[in-house]
Parts: structure tokens; C-alpha cells; sequence
């Protein structure tokens, strides 16, 4: 049966690569993207919003609804895994790292404490430059959320897993991520307290090429980058404390 | 008035926020009663915006980026009755859930009235997008929360579900992007409006039907189609009973809403023509019927029959909407009410056999619910209306499909759309018998199906569960009178209008108003009496096994085993052949619509 | 060869069903479903693509240089995202799983057993 399967995979898998390859001929030649949409963009972007990353543009303002749904995604798969692993487990787990077998567990060397320590904080810096810089160069919320989010795993292998858990507070971390993403929401219904549409970026438009320009674009990749940041902890948090021992009398 | 079109989406979103953030100092059932009032509220909205659309459908563009010269940049709301009228009714069903959840979760953290708020969230915003990328995006959104929601309760077998669905929706929402890459590629548009124009001034090739093989694929694995349904049983068996009445009762039929959505705004007009497309969704949809009228009848899980009975109903809808005319997409639109208010209804009555009995399974309840009349005789009256009792808007819905069959000239397609049903009311009434009455106490058939131990949270009052049951089912009966069938005419003309929502979109010009669909004539009896005879007989049959003479109960079981394994069989639980499937299924739609 | 570049995201998509279709363990799955995601980035952003042009950052270049579409890598970006959420919760629901039955082979892992 196991490969009565396999060849049945391969042959349908074959097909249909080669109905999708057929099809996708009917696309643009490769290189030669015809617009509009792209186009009316980066002609009229940095004229209307002051600011010189397109897409951070089109994603927190042009088409900024999509990334508030984005936002929501993350937020409900943070809380989806915190339901699985969190409240199975219990708020309570032993500092004791679970074991497979009876092996020694070794130390942690001293130049990975070391090395991460040192790169812990140029990363996070980096992350809060990635988050602040949305909107005039390469980067936005969630590119230096997730940056800041890689810091806390420097932390945890710097500062090894008890100095991290006290840092690590699961209630500021879930608080955290909420906050950014009502802020993001926050915004938008502002804007319609304010007589226009949902989302409308309605602060003062800034000098091109300053952090302070775009209007609302830098507050919302803040929140975005607190949340993302959050989200990502909270991750780490979860998956780390499912390798650790179970309180006596915990779940089996 | 039009200022308020995000608030349906908006404000159960932003309230999920809070709740996660105040959760653990609210009071007791504070979070319950949160929950409900935002769910009521962002329901009334959607009401207001649908009665504000009946004249005239309106966009609401998003951060005020209004087209320019005929191409959309920012993102659109379509405000119509039918988009807004589903926002209205996903609200209903959650205040339901919310009344029948009441206490359910001994939680702190008000994590679940969240995910739900987000869920009510998602679907509003599915039903009234405008643009292709925001509808994958809230599709998307439904699908996260709708994965988290079914791992909840965390018993062995949930998680193997939970996982099942997860992988093959996930392989979905792949195929919707792949599906929108493609699209995006040739017109360089997402708005649909915008992609309809475009699409009408090209020829039909591979890409197009590429195209609607991957987002039409992707739909249908949502929307519990043959062959992409195989996760729907294990999905709801596993799901705590609120999330299942969702599930079925709206998440599942608005993934079809959505492909009729797509069809008349964007290619309806476009060289896809209508000659190999509406036979290919006819019998894609019968076929569905069919596998699932005769799985569910051999379910024991009360739960997994519902759930095959969704997929069932999900044929007869996409034939409704495969017929692709307005007068059947105005049946599909009364059809998907009905089922989903009843079918609500009868999973919360799930929940309540789990809840007050500590089981699912019919044959080990036998008898137990003797104590509950009242919630035998709403289950009762549920298989009913879904074997296709001649009153409620089930009926009306199914009535006006099976005259836009009829006008096509496929007039064996009504009666055998009829036994499909009829076969799922069968599975309900034999439930019904066998664990409210105590009858029936030789299993047939359905001995062969999977069943599990499992229970919901006991020490609530069933008053409390029951009310939302009498409610939705009360309502899938009551409100058969002419105002919701005219609504439904009206709503389906203005949503098949493809050129005149373009223009009122992109150009800003005036709304011609366009005429209604064709009233029907009076409803044959021919139908319902099939769907009715095919339940009863067959409830019956089962449930007097025992009482019949051996040789003919025997013969019977004999001639359909290989029926029964089979189908059995073919839903094993190995997400690989679902995936399997899904991709057999693909590619069959996408040759199709190319040949043809 | 003009269409060349499309072909990658779709043998990408293929091969990385067939992983799934075929897959023993679940993690491996997961990871197949990974591929299929970057399948989809790639024909996005091959969709966008213009030959000898800059980057929708307009940072240092004069506003009307030919310049990529920053739409798909918008779209991009929000796929990506989805893409990562879907695999956490696909990765706790396999811990959770592999907690409770010790195994994580789909073919053994089947909901209700008999």
C-alpha cells in the first residue's frame, strides 16, 4: 500500500506540474512586470506620503487593511499555541530541563555565553533601527519585530534558562502583543472618529527622509514591532518550557 | 451610515484585543457577556449597512484611496445586501454560541471569547471584500483562528484532527496564493472589480483556467466539496460543540459564497465561458451530495454525521450557485440561511448530549437522552429540515435551486439532490429514535464507523443550552414568509450585476436599478415528499431492525457493505490522501475548465 | 526562455506536495508545507520583476527610475507571516501530539480509532 501511495503521489504531482508550467506560460514574459498598480505607486508615493520605501507604503498605508488582518493572523496563532502548550502544562514548570536519557547534560561553553551576550544587544539595536527606519529603507514592523524577537533567543542562550525565565514575563509578553495590535486598530477607528475613512493617514506628513514623516506610518510599525516582538517571545516562551521537567503532580 | 462599513469587522476585532489584555480581572462570565454584546452590536451594524445597500450597493475605500482613472490602489469594501446580509447572519450564530458557551470554560483568560470574536471578525470581513488579496487575507485569518479554535479541547484524538485540517487547509490557502500570483500577473490588478474588466478583454487560456483551478480549488477544500472534504469530519468531531455550530453553520457554506462572489465579479465576462464551467460545478456539487448523504447516514458519532451531512448540503449549495444564474444564486442565498441556522442548532444539541449524557456516540447513547424531549424534538425536527421539509428557508432555497435546475433541463438532478438529502435526515431521525426514544437496538451499518469516548463541561443548565437550539431552529422555520424570498431576488440580481457593480466601483456612476430575479412558480411536493419518504423509510428501517425478517435486513446489508466499506475506507484519517485528493481534484477542474 | 523563471515556483509547489502526500513524520511535513510557501513568494515576486530595475526605495534614486513593484513584495511580506504563524501552530499541535501517543507517523496517527 505504502508504495502503491508513493507512485500515485509522484504521478499526480508530475501532472500537475506540467498543467501549471503550461499555464503559467500565459503570464508576462519573465522581467517585464507591465504595471499599473506598481507604477502609479512608486511615481506618486513619495510625493503624497513623504517618504521613500514603497513598500512599507503599500503595506501600512496603500493597502494598510491587509496588514491589520496580517496582524490579527499572528495575533490569533500566538494565542492558538499558547492554548495548546500553555494551558496544558500550567503556568508552573520546574527549571529543571527535561530529559530523554540519563545522559549528562553539559555545560553551556563560556564563549557561546560570551558571543551571545555581546551579540545580544547589537541585535536588538539592530531590530529597533529595522522598526524605526520603516518607512526609508528596507524594513518595517515586522521585519525588526522579528529581529528583536531572534534577541530573546540570544538571551536565552547568553544568559542560560533561569536568568531568561525571570525575564521573560508571560503576562507582559501577552499584554504586550495585545497592545499592539489594538493600537494598530486604534488608529484606524481614530481616523473614523476623525470623519475619514478607516485607516486614513491623518497625521502631519514630516520632511521626506526624516523618522518622524509619513504621518501615522512610524507609531503603526512601532505597535506592529511590539507585537511582532511580543508574539515571537511568547513563541520562544512556549516551545522552551515544553522542555522543561513537569512540576510533581504536573500532567503526564 | 456608510462610515460605519469596517465597524463589523473592526469592532470584534479590537474587542478581542481588549479581552486579551483585561482577561484575567474581569468577573466571572464577564467575558461571556463582553463577547455577546459585541457580537450583537457588530451584528446590528451589519443589518443597518445591509439595509442601507438594498437601493444601491456602495464601496468604502480603505485609508481613502479612491480609484483613479479606472485603476483601484487601495483596498475596497463592496457594501451589497448579500455580503452584508452574511456579516448579519455569521453575527447571529455567534451570539448563539456565545449564549450556549455561557460558563463552558472554566479559563481565566478569556482566550476562547477572543479566537471567537476574531472568527466573527474574519467572516464579516470574507463577506464583504472588494479586493482578492484582502479576501485571501481574511479567508486566512478564519482558517488560523478556526486551527487554534479546534485544538481546544485537548483529548488524544483532537489533536490528530486538528492537525488533519490544519495541513490540508494550509495546502489550500497555498493554492489561493498561487492562484492570486498568477492573476495578479496577467492583469496587474486585486481589486475585483478592477480584475473583471481586465479579464473581459482577454482571451481564455491556460492561465485563467490555472487560475480558477487554484483559488476555486482552494475555496472547496473550505467549503467541504468532494473530493477536497475529507477533514471535515475529523475536524468537527474534535471541535468543542459551539465552534462546530460555526463551523458548519457558516464557515463552510461562506467559503462558497465567496466562489460565487469571485465568479460574478471577476469572471463572469471573462473568456471563461459558461459552457464547460456551470456543468462542471453541477456535478461536482451532486456528486458531493452524494458521497455525503450516504457517509453520514453510516456515521455513529453524532458529530462526525452532522458533519458528513454538512458536506451533503454544501452539493446542493454549490449547485445552486454552479447553475450560475441569479434566480438559483437567490435559492443558494435562502438555502445557506436555512441549513446554517439548523444545522447550528442541531450541533449544539451535540453539545448537549455531551455535556448532560458523556457521549457522541449514538449507539452507546441509546436511550440516554429519554430524560431531554425537548431536545429530542428539535433534534427530530432538525432531520427533518435537512431530509427537506417543505417549510422553512431550507425549502425555499432548495424550491427556487431545483426551478433553475429544471429550466436547464436536467430534470432527474432535483429528485436525486433530494435522496442525497434525504439520506442525511435519515442519519438524524435514526439518531433521534435510537437516543431519545431508546429504539433501535441493533446497530447496522453504522457499527463500522470510528467513534470515540469523550464529554463537555457538565454543570450547566440545560434551559441555557436550549434556548439558542429553539432559537435558530425556530427561526430556519419561521421565517419562510415572502418579504426573505423577494429579499433573496433582490440581493442575488444586484449580486450577478458584474458590469454595473464595476462601474458603480471604480467609476463612481449612478446604480441602475436592476430587475429582480423571475419569481417562482408554487413549490412541487414531488421533492420534499422524496426527501421526507427516503429519512423516514430509512430511519425507520434501521431502527426496527430487529422487528423486520432477518433475511431481508440481511440482504440489504449485503448489497450495500461495499458502498458503506468503501467510503469508510476511502476516509481513513492519513492527511496524504487528503492531500492526495485535494490535488486529483485540482487538477480534474483545471483540465476541464481548459478543454472546454 | 521568457518563461523560464515561472518554472521554478511551480516545480517548488510539486515537489513539496508530493513531500506531503508521501510524508512519515510530521515535522517533515511541516517542513514540505514550507516549501510550498516559498514556492509562493518566488512566483510572486518573479510576477513583479522588471529586468535592470532599481528598488522601490527611493532613498538615493530620482523619484521616476524604473523600479521593481512593490506591491507583490507587500503581498510577499504578508504571506510570509501567515506562512510562519500557520507553522507554530502546526508545530505545537505536533508536540502536543507526539506528548500524548509517542509517535508522529500520519499513518498511525488517525483520528478515532476504532
Amino acid at each position: 500500500m505504502t508504495s502503491l501511495r508513493t507512485i500515485i503521489a509522484a504521478f499526480l504531482c508530475a501532472i500537475a506540474l506540467g498543467l501549471a508550467s503550461a499555464g503559467l506560460y500565459g503570464l508576462p514574459a519573465f522581467g517585464h512586470y507591465p504595471g499599473p498598480y506598481g507604477d502609479i505607486i512608486n511615481r506618486q508615493g513619495p510625493a503624497e506620503r513623504h517618504a521613500t520605501n514603497m513598500v512599507t507604503l503599500v503595506n501600512f498605508d496603500y493597502r494598510g487593511f491587509d496588514t491589520l488582518g496580517e496582524e490579527f493572523i499572528l495575533f490569533a496563532a500566538v494565542i492558538g499555541a499558547v492554548v495548546l502548550l500553555r494551558e496544558h502544562r500550567g503556568e508552573e514548570a520546574s527549571a529543571r530541563p527535561d530529559q530523554a536519557d540519563e545522559a549528562p547534560i553539559p555545560e553551556r561553553s563560556e564563549a557561546v555565553a560570551f558571543g551571545c551576550r555581546l551579540a545580544l544587544g547589537i541585535t536588538a539595536l539592530f531590530g529597533i533601527y529595522v522598526v524605526l527606519h520603516a518607512q526609508l529603507t528596507p524594513g518595517g514592523g515586522f521585519q525588526g519585530g522579528a529581529i528583536v524577537g531572534s534577541a530573546t533567543a540570544l538571551l536565552y542562550l547568553g544568559l542560560g534558562y533561569p536568568a531568561w525565565r525571570g525575564m521573560m514575563r508571560s503576562r507582559v509578553l501577552d499584554t504586550a502583543e495585545a497592545a499592539g495590535a489594538l493600537a494598530f486598530i486604534g488608529a484606524g477607528l481614530a481616523a473614523i472618529g476623525a470623519g475619514a475613512p478607516f485607516l486614513t493617514n491623518l497625521l502631519p506628513l514630516g520632511t521626506t527622509g526624516s523618522i518622524v514623516s509619513a504621518g501615522v506610518i512610524p507609531l503603526l510599525n512601532i505597535a506592529v514591532g511590539i507585537a511582532v516582538a511580543a508574539g515571537f517571545g511568547t513563541l520562544f516562551l512556549e516551545y522552551l518550557e515544553e522542555t522543561r521537567e513537569p512540576e510533581s503532580g504536573g500532567e503526564q | 451610515m456608510q462610515a460605519l462599513t469596517p465597524l463589523p469587522v473592526a469592532l470584534p476585532l479590537a474587542i478581542a484585543a481588549v479581552l486579551l489584555i483585561v482577561g484575567h480581572i474581569l468577573p466571572r462570565n464577564g467575558a461571556d457577556i463582553i463577547a455577546m454584546l459585541t457580537a450583537a452590536a457588530a451584528g446590528l451594524i451589519a443589518v443597518l449597512l445591509a439595509m442601507a445597500a438594498s437601493e444601491a450597493p456602495f464601496a468604502y475605500w480603505f485609508g481613502g484611496w479612491q480609484p483613479r482613472d479606472g485603476v483601484a490602489i487601495g483596498i475596497a469594501f463592496v457594501v451589497d445586501p448579500a455580503g452584508a446580509g452574511c456579516a448579519a447572519f455569521a453575527a447571529l450564530l455567534f451570539f448563539a454560541s456565545f449564549i450556549f458557551s455561557w460558563g463552558y470554560f472554566d479559563e481565566v483568560h478569556a482566550r476562547y471569547h477572543a479566537l471567537m470574536l476574531i472568527f466573527q471578525g474574519a467572516l464579516a470581513g470574507f463577506a464583504m471584500t472588494g479586493d482578492l488579496f484582502n479576501f485571501f487575507v481574511f479567508f486566512e485569518l478564519m482558517s488560523t483562528v478556526a486551527f487554534a479554535l479546534t485544538g481546544y479541547r485537548l483529548e488524544s484524538s483532537a489533536l490528530e484532527g486538528a492537525l488533519n485540517f490544519t495541513v490540508t487547509n494550509a495546502v489550500g490557502s497555498f493554492m489561493m496564493l498561487a492562484g492570486i500570483g498568477t492573476l495578479y500577473g496577467r492583469t496587474g490588478a486585486l481589486n475585483f472589480a478592477q480584475l473583471g474588466r481586465a479579464l473581459a478583454g482577454l482571451p481564455p487560456d491556460g492561465l485563467l483556467a490555472l487560475a480558477v483551478a487554484l483559488i476555486f480549488g482552494a475555496l472547496f477544500i473550505k467549503g467541504a466539496i468532494v473530493p477536497f472534504h475529507f477533514w471535515i469530519a475529523d475536524a468537527h468531531s474534535v471541535a468543542p460543540s459551539p465552534v462546530c455550530a460555526i463551523f458548519s453553520g457558516i464557515m463552510v457554506p461562506i467559503a462558497l459564497f465567496g466562489a460565487a462572489r469571485l465568479y460574478w465579479s471577476v469572471f463572469a465576462g471573462s473568456g471563461l465561458d459558461q459552457a464547460p464551467l456551470r456543468p462542471l460545478l453541477v456535478w461536482f456539487g451532486t456528486a458531493t451530495a452524494l458521497v455525503g448523504g450516504f457517509t453520514a447516514f453510516m456515521q455513529r458519532d453524532v458529530k462526525r454525521l452532522l458533519a458528513m451531512s454538512t458536506v451533503s448540503h454544501m452539493g446542493v449549495l454549490l449547485v445552486g450557485i454552479g447553475l450560475l444564474s441569479s434566480e438559483a444564486l437567490a435559492g443558494a442565498m435562502l438555502y445557506l440561511l436555512g441549513h446554517g441556522l439548523a444545522k447550528a442548532g442541531l450541533f449544539l444539541i451535540g453539545g448537549i448530549l455531551l455535556s448532560q449524557c458523556a457521549g457522541i456516540d449514538e449507539i452507546k447513547l441509546r436511550g440516554a437522552g429519554k430524560e431531554f424531549p425537548v431536545t429530542g424534538a428539535f433534534y427530530a425536527l432538525g432531520g427533518l429540515i435537512m431530509a427537506g421539509l417543505p417549510v422553512g428557508l431550507e425549502h425555499q432555497g432548495d424550491h427556487l435551486i431545483d426551478e433553475a435546475i429544471s429550466a436547464t433541463g436536467l430534470a432527474f438532478l432535483p429528485p436525486l439532490l433530494s435522496i442525497a438529502n434525504g439520506l442525511t435526515g435519515a442519519g438524524i431521525l435514526r439518531g433521534a429514535g435510537r437516543i431519545f426514544l431508546g429504539l433501535g437496538p441493533e446497530p447496522g451499518e453504522e457499527a463500522l464507523s470510528p467513534t470515540e469516548e469523550e464529554r463537555e463541561k457538565q454543570d450547566r443548565p440545560v434551559w441555557l443550552m436550549l434556548l439558542p437550539v429553539v432559537a435558530l431552529i425556530g427561526t430556519a422555520l419561521a421565517l419562510q414568509a415572502v418579504p426573505a424570498e423577494e429579499a433573496a431576488r433582490q440581493a442575488a440580481a444586484m449580486f450577478a450585476a458584474t458590469g454595473d457593480l464595476a462601474a458603480a466601483v471604480l467609476d463612481q456612476a449612478a446604480w441602475q436599478p436592476v430587475a429582480a430575479a423571475p419569481e417562482p412558480s408554487s413549490a412541487s411536493p414531488i421533492e420534499p415528499a422524496i426527501g421526507l419518504a427516503v429519512a423516514i423509510g430509512l430511519a425507520a428501517f434501521e431502527l426496527g431492525r430487529d422487528h423486520l425478517p432477518r433475511r431481508l435486513v440481511r440482504a440489504a446489508d449485503r448489497a450495500t457493505a461495499p458502498l458503506f466499506i468503501g467510503l469508510d475506507r476511502l476516509h481513513d484519517g492519513v492527511v496524504g490522501d487528503y492531500v492526495a485528493w485535494t490535488v486529483f481534484g485540482a487538477i480534474a477542474l483545471g483540465v476541464v475548465i481548459a478543454i472546454g | 526562455m521568457s518563461h523560464a523563471a515561472f518554472l521554478l515556483p511551480a516545480w517548488l509547489f510539486a515537489i513539496g506536495l508530493y513531500g506531503v502526500i508521501t510524508s512519515r513524520h510530521f515535522v517533515h511535513l511541516i517542513g514540505c508545507l514550507t516549501v510550498i510557501q516559498s514556492s509562493t513568494y518566488v512566483l510572486l515576486l518573479a510576477v513583479g520583476y522588471r529586468t535592470d530595475a532599481a528598488a522601490p526605495i527611493f532613498a538615493n534614486l530620482p523619484i521616476g527610475t524604473p523600479a521593481v513593484d512593490p506591491v507583490v513584495q507587500a503581498l510577499v511580506l504578508t504571506d510570509i507571516v501567515v506562512g510562519a504563524t500557520v507553522t507554530a501552530l502546526l508545530l505545537a499541535l505536533a508536540l502536543q501530539v507526539h506528548k500524548r501517543t509517542g509517535t508522529l507517523d500520519p499513518h498511525e496517527l488517525r483520528p478515532l480509532r476504532r
